[in-house]
């Protein structure tokens, strides 16, 4: 019953909404607004579980002594913050406002910052006209790049265009193809799913 | 050992600090020497042309979807089009769907632009309103806003006059570095609102198609893209809206000629070794 259960729900969910598509009326009108309130209550039921394994992890990691020190930095980080924003708000200047805009944003900010050294470096390194297919493609990665910075335009304006044209027709068409295969594979794992052929979504 | 053996084997940190430099240098007010015009793209200027052809009190929600960890990239084109909004007073519902994390800079962001002097009159609640974050993804929000815009955020307010469901609203702009507004744009065939996105660049190309099939009304591309809309505002109105995304389009340029010139002595080695009838 505990795999029946969640399929058969799992079924006449797919039912009812699948038919909103085919009928108009109050009762299919109330159907999304029904589905769009269970959702966000399931949305809130989530950030719970969040924390809670958020919580869970970390003491285990605290208890057996797994990197213990980062986790108990990290589980005072996460209480500090929450303390801070309950005793004093989160609005501008406060505790809680500061730490974010001084500590939180530079860190994520940083973080995102590091792609372009490895970019850099692994391009030094790997981007090299091996065959005639890596030449083509490294004469459009430079023409792209060209085309994106205000120099390329200053050197000559019809770089933009040929940057473009790579980006509008043989990027797009190639991109165009892994959506056509990403979408007709999702819809293949919906009607195994939909009958209930598919089970590793309920740990099967 | 020979200078290419040498080059061949260059430290890693070498090359990092030669991108920092290439980046931090055009930052230095007085060495932002490779400085040049930029023209906007024909996806950014259809987001200008898009507001431009709005008028006073018509609506526009923009889903604020990123972490500040993008916050280089996408904040300096949120400021310009929210600018660009409140110029053509427009009403704006800013949501903060995928990051509960990116909530604070928005509104901080918000704050500081309304306490300029051309906007200081205007009022949240009235021109514009922060409508927080609810746990939802963006389909349930969209089949939400086509029953009851203003029930599905649960929020009240005088800007709510004229604006019951998804009809209303004359854009939604997704500002977001990665595939949360997928949905979205699947959606928009069948609901046919207007959608425009504003992505980083890495994300960018992913969503050419779906401009070229009209599911994108409009699509700012990176630092770039938001300094093209900084330019056009600032054109359009006669102000100095020329932020961030202008001034960092300097370490653009020297950055990606650092990479250039990485990747052509790597060649330079490689042709050389082959040459030689090395590996």
């Amino acid at each position: 019953m505990k795999k029946e259960i969640p399929i058969l729900f799992g079924l006449i969910a797919a039912i009812l909404w699948y038919s909103e598509f085919f009928f108009a009326g109050m009762f299919f009108d109330n159907l999304k607004v029904f589905f769009a309130s269970g959702l966000k209550i399931a949305g809130v039921v989530g950030i719970m579980i969040g924390v809670y394994s958020v919580a869970r992890q970390n003491y285990f990691k605290i208890k057996y002594n797994n990197e213990r020190y980062y986790a108990i930095l990290r589980v005072s980080m996460i209480f500090l913050m929450i303390f801070l924003g309950s005793q004093r708000g989160m609005a501008s200047g406060t505790p809680f406002s500061s730490m974010f805009f001084n500590v939180y944003i530079p860190f994520q900010a940083t973080t995102f910052a590091l792609l372009a050294f490895y970019i850099a470096s692994a391009a030094y390194r790997s981007f090299k006209a091996k065959s005639l297919e890596s030449a083509v493609l490294l004469t459009a990665s430079i023409l792209v790049m060209m085309g994106k910075i205000p120099l390329g335009e200053a050197m000559w304006d019809k770089i933009p265009v040929i940057g473009e044209w790579i980006m509008d027709a043989p990027s797009s068409a190639g991109r165009r193809a892994i959506i056509f295969g990403g979408y007709l594979g999702m819809i293949t794992m919906m009607i195994r799913i939909f009958f209930g052929l598919e089970r590793s979504h309920l740990s099967d | 050992m020979n200078v290419l053996e040498k080059l061949k084997n260059l430290d890693r940190r070498i090359i990092y600090l030669l991108v920092f430099l290439s980046i931090i240098i055009p930052l230095i007010p007085g060495f932002d020497f490779l400085k040049f015009p930029v023209s906007a793209s024909k996806e950014t200027k259809a987001i200008f042309d898009i507001i431009e052809g709005l008028d006073e009190g018509d609506a526009v929600h923009i889903d604020f979807a990123f972490t500040p960890t993008q916050k280089a990239e996408l904040l300096p084109f949120f400021e310009a089009f929210y600018k660009h909004c409140m110029l053509k007073k427009v009403k704006v519902f800013i949501y903060y769907g995928a990051s509960v994390n990116g909530m604070p800079l928005g509104k901080e962001t918000v704050k500081r632009i309304m306490q300029r002097p051309e906007f200081s009159h205007m009022e949240e609640g009235v021109d514009y309103l922060n409508m927080e974050y609810i746990p939802i993804q963006p389909d349930i929000q969209i089949f939400g806003m086509v029953s009851d815009y203003k029930g599905t955020f649960k929020k009240q307010g005088k800007i709510f006059d004229g604006v019951e469901t998804l009809d209303d609203i004359d854009l939604i702009l997704g500002i977001s570095g990665s595939k949360w507004h997928q949905p979205l744009i699947d959606m928009q065939i069948r609901f046919h609102y207007k959608f425009a996105m504003a992505v980083t660049a890495v994300t960018g190309p992913d969503y050419i198609p779906y401009f070229q099939t009209g599911q994108l009304c409009g699509l700012s591309n990176g630092l770039r893209g938001a300094a093209e809309y900084e330019m056009l505002v600032s054109k359009k109105y006669d102000v100095d809206y020329y932020g961030t995304a202008t001034k960092g389009l300097s370490s653009l340029t020297f950055s990606h000629l650092m990479i250039f010139g990485l990747i052509f002595l790597g060649n330079i080695i490689y042709f050389y070794e082959r040459k030689k009838g090395g590996k």
